[in-house]
């Protein structure tokens, strides 16, 4: 070495030593442990002011600092599965359709709430979010309930009370005009069975004794769905639902007035309340079978890492106990334009457009929770899609082709 | 431009440009001076801090054998950076340093997942997921009590429970022993929770922050297994462990009737499992022909129309007399430089048969997107939009970059048009062209964003296997590891995309192989 590249190594070697001392004093790497008593929540865009709200309050009252973490709502699920120990959340807000999966990896914990508090709560919410092969537990608390129903154009159309009354005025009118759509369900380009769900009369998981749902018993080609194969034979034929609609072709066109039934759910409130058409939002008539919806459920979970962060207990104080207030669930639910969770809560809410979409989930079916129903979305969706798309493809093979597959992929 | 006009202008560039290529040189001294020293040392710091600051956070996560590769990587990197011999080391260094962290790394990664069961279910690490099983496995007993509950002190100091029994609202305090009944009237309860107890200090505010991991480890022992444990600052409920672990076994056992559960699990190493499944699932095996051929026909049209199409527009546009030459050729770059999925998803919309602008526009019914062989059509169609111009670009740069000597010597000779295209301009024009031919083929075979965004690898196959029509080997794997079984499945998919791996390896290098024998010949 030169005497240059000695001063040279000997400003770096300084420099390097600053540089390291300034570090830990920063706090930028405070690393895996977060300074006890602080929450990370990760939460969608839509809520996330009311979350910060409201769970800035809780924290004031529980001498906690907050920090609220803005993620697609649909990432949340999957970036948990690999995010570093250091920036993970200890509390998640998601759908309870991910309990299944997030139990089974082991990455939420298990919540016990009051007694008195479960009771303001509607069982299917509460099993909504349970999960467990060997004992269920409750993995989420829940907040805001959600479900399709037909929007009905009241100027257009009168609402059906039967089968025959909504499809012979929807038929009628689809014949108005080439642009007319005659009941407007958001299919294309792959399939959508959250949607077609009300027209299908197959189920997708049975339950075993315990009331439990069983992977094993796949009932999207049982017989009652084949006896009624024939039938959407006959609806692809007339085109009374055409699956070569996507959501925005479905969306515009009963906005438009060129449809005047709609398949949708609270997540368009705003905009049929802006839309200014005269709607009423009901439950599909009954066909041969009761028309249900899947009924969603959205919530919040603790996850493993409010352990590793030592915020367990407050994270579930939160979670299991504040949230589930109807205070809470009220504001909450609003914020997102959903029906509260919470009886207590539901009872004060005042808003017809949802209130309507509330009663046409009566009786529904909650989304399957079990890990396995990943196996089963594109199946369907894919199978209603060519049994529907007007190339006289036959439902009845097609549904039996989808059960075969769904039995494969579960494995 | 006239003439005139244009030699007007020619003086002062290149004297610009003789400006511009002198600075280089003039610098030299410059930076090789002590400023030079200083802003080496300078750079060479910061990437030092970097470096210190990411092996804190390493070191944290007790990521050892990262830590010490990088503590080598750095101190070499500086000995070479400060040394005046090690020149060549200057620069292949970042290189090496780069293609490690981007390919080396990423294939070692895959080789190792393809050989373990990570997947849903399989996340954890084996400790993690025993402490995971154990929690998850409490559960009330059968009369299991829950309590209004506060944290409390007791006249020692020592953290205590006050609990009030929901159903019967008896009061009781509880520690690590035992649980004992204390006087109902001593304790004061309302909508909010206890709010006092003669005796005991409750504990709030920004202590009970504190104490968070040791309520977490709390237990009030009851009768037999059974515990009252905390759950959250207000409540506590009685439970019971259901499942026991086994360890010399390694599993759990369901203490009521012996039961074996493994939920969640934990990631290991299964050996060939993977690949075994791979031969062995009917999900995987029966589609697997027909999917690989159409990966081929499409990775090979793709290539090919686009290069013939491209080529086509090169030739048209390489003449320098041609109005709106720059237009024509911007025009011709602009479904490049936007970004594909975003081609790709209007492409999906243009294309709709019944509401598509395509089928509307011309008047025809073309089931563009919901017919099998149109769904091919369709793919290679958006496919050719999308890399046409960039073989647009290459041809036109190869084209200007041959000879014109050699065009004219073998048009004397008495070649026509055609000849002397075929016998001379292609092969010069494949030269370089060639190897981009392989890359995008490679790249093609794996397109996985032309399919999935726009067919999603539909419609659905007549031969009634999951795999649609439109499906390549990518977008399958896909569907398989991310949307079958109990949802991801990683370890599979490392294993089908180490498979496709060697497909492409060996697809390529014949081609390489066969390009080197074409440069031969030159």
């Amino acid at each position: 070495m030169s005497r240059r590249t000695a001063f040279g190594a000997l400003v770096v070697v300084v420099m390097l030593g600053m540089v390291a001392a300034a570090v830990p004093a920063s706090g930028a790497v405070s690393g895996s442990v977060a300074p006890s008593g602080s929450l990370r929540i990760w939460t969608d865009k839509d809520r996330r002011a009311d979350i910060e709200r409201i769970a800035t309050a809780w924290g004031s009252r529980r001498g906690v600092s907050v920090e609220v973490v803005e993620k697609n709502f649909g990432d949340i699920r999957d970036q948990l599965k690999t995010v570093a120990p250091a920036t993970a959340p200890d509390v998640i807000i998601g759908a309870h359709d991910w309990t299944g999966q997030l139990a089974a990896d082991g990455l939420v914990l298990p919540l016990s709430p009051k007694k008195a508090t479960l009771r303001q709560f509607p069982k299917y919410a509460l099993d909504a979010f349970s999960y467990g092969t060997a004992v269920k537990r409750l993995y989420g608390s829940p907040v805001a309930l959600e479900n399709v129903g037909l929007v009905v154009n009241t100027r257009l159309a009168t609402v059906p009370k039967t089968w025959a009354s909504l499809q012979k005025q929807a038929l009628a009118f689809k014949k108005k005009s080439a642009d007319n759509l005659a009941i407007a369900v958001p299919q294309a380009p792959a399939g959508d069975a959250y949607h077609m769900y009300p027209f299908f009369s197959g189920f997708v998981f049975g339950r075993n004794k315990a009331g439990n749902l069983n992977a094993k018993v796949i009932g999207v080609a049982n017989p009652v769905f084949l006896r009624n194969a024939p039938m959407i034979d006959a609806w692809d034929r007339l085109g009374l639902i055409n699956s070569k609609v996507n959501y925005d072709t479905a969306k515009n066109a009963f906005l438009k007035g060129q449809a005047a039934f709609w398949i949708t759910g609270p997540w368009e409130a705003d905009t049929l309340r802006s839309s200014g058409l005269r709607i009423r939002i009901v439950q599909v008539p009954r066909i041969k079978f009761r028309a249900v919806p899947f009924l969603g459920v959205q919530g919040f979970m603790v996850t493993r890492f409010a352990n590793t962060h030592g915020v367990a207990t407050l994270a579930k104080d939160l979670v299991a106990s504040y949230i589930m207030l109807p205070a809470s669930q009220r504001a909450l639910a609003a914020a997102n334009g959903r029906f509260p969770a919470n009886t207590v809560a539901g009872k004060q809410v005042n808003n017809p457009v949802l209130a309507q979409f509330g009663s046409a989930g009566a009786g529904g079916v909650p989304m399957p929770n079990i890990p396995q129903m990943s196996s089963v979305w594109e199946e369907l969706g894919g199978a209603w899609l060519k049994a529907t798309n007007g190339t006289s493809t036959a439902a009845r093979p097609t549904f039996t082709t989808a059960a075969r597959n769904i039995r494969n992929k579960i494995g | 431009m006239t003439t005139t006009a244009a030699r007007a202008e020619v003086p002062p560039r290149p004297t610009f440009a003789q400006k511009a290529m002198a600075l280089p040189s003039r610098a030299a001294p410059f930076f090789s001076g002590p400023v030079g020293l200083a802003i080496k040392i300078f750079l060479l710091a910061i990437m030092n801090a970097l470096a210190v600051w990411a092996a804190i956070v390493l070191a944290d996560e007790e990521k050892w054998p990262a830590v010490a590769v990088l503590a080598v990587s750095t101190v070499l990197i500086d000995v070479a950076y400060l040394s005046r011999r090690a020149l060549p080391l200057k620069f292949l260094i970042p290189g090496t340093v780069l293609m490690i962290a981007f390919q080396v790394i990423p294939i070692f990664y895959t080789v190792n997942v393809a050989f373990t069961n990570y997947a849903t279910g399989h996340i954890l690490s084996k400790d993690q997921a025993i402490v995971g099983i154990k929690g998850n496995s409490l559960a009330p007993p059968p009369d299991g009590k829950s309590y209004l509950m506060a944290p409390a002190r007791d006249a020692e100091g020592a953290l205590v429970l006050l609990l009030v029994d929901e159903d019967t609202g008896n009061t009781f305090v509880g520690t690590t022993e035992e649980l004992s009944p204390i006087e109902r009237s001593s304790v004061e309860v309302d909508d909010l929770g206890i709010l006092s107890a003669e005796g005991y200090t409750l504990v709030k505010g920004s202590e009970l922050v504190t104490l968070d991991r040791e309520l977490t480890a709390y237990t009030v022992p009851t009768s037999g297994d059974a515990a009252i444990r905390p759950e959250g600052l207000d409540t506590a409920v009685e439970l019971a462990p259901t499942l026991r672990y086994q360890p010399v076994r390694d599993q759990f056992t369901r203490i009521a009737d012996g039961v074996v559960f493994t939920e969640p699990g934990w990631k290991t190493n299964i050996g060939f499992a993977n690949f075994d499944k791979i031969l062995h699932n009917p999900l995987v095996r029966d589609p697997f022909l027909r999917v690989f051929v159409w990966t081929f026909v499409f990775a090979f049209l793709a290539v090919l129309i686009s290069f013939v199409l491209g080529l086509l527009l090169a030739i048209t546009l390489d003449k320098p007399g041609m109005h709106f030459l720059r237009t024509y050729r911007v025009l011709l770059i602009l479904p490049y430089a936007i970004p594909g999925f975003l081609s790709l998803l209007v492409w999906q919309g243009l294309l709709n048969d019944d509401f598509g602008v395509v089928n509307k526009l011309l008047h025809i019914d073309v089931p563009w997107l919901f017919d099998s062989n149109w769904a091919k059509v369709s793919v290679i169609l958006v496919s050719v939009w999308l890399t046409s111009p960039y073989f647009f670009l290459i041809s036109l740069g190869a084209l200007q970059s041959i000879p014109t000597e050699l065009k004219e010597a073998a048009r004397v000779d008495g070649g026509g048009p055609w000849q002397v295209f075929r016998k001379v301009t292609l092969p010069l024009l494949l030269i370089v062209v060639g190897p981009l031919l392989i890359a995008s083929f490679a790249f093609n075979f794996n397109n996985f964003g032309n399919i999935y965004f726009l067919t999603g690898g539909g419609p659905q196959s007549s031969d009634q296997t999951t795999a649609g029509d439109t499906d390549i080997l990518i977008s399958y794997t896909y569907k398989i590891a991310f949307a079958s079984g109990k949802g991801q499945d990683y370890g599979l998919a490392s294993a089908i995309a180490l498979i496709i791996f060697f497909i492409v390896a060996t697809i390529s290098s014949l081609a390489f192989w066969r390009t080197n024998a074409l440069e031969n010949i030159r």
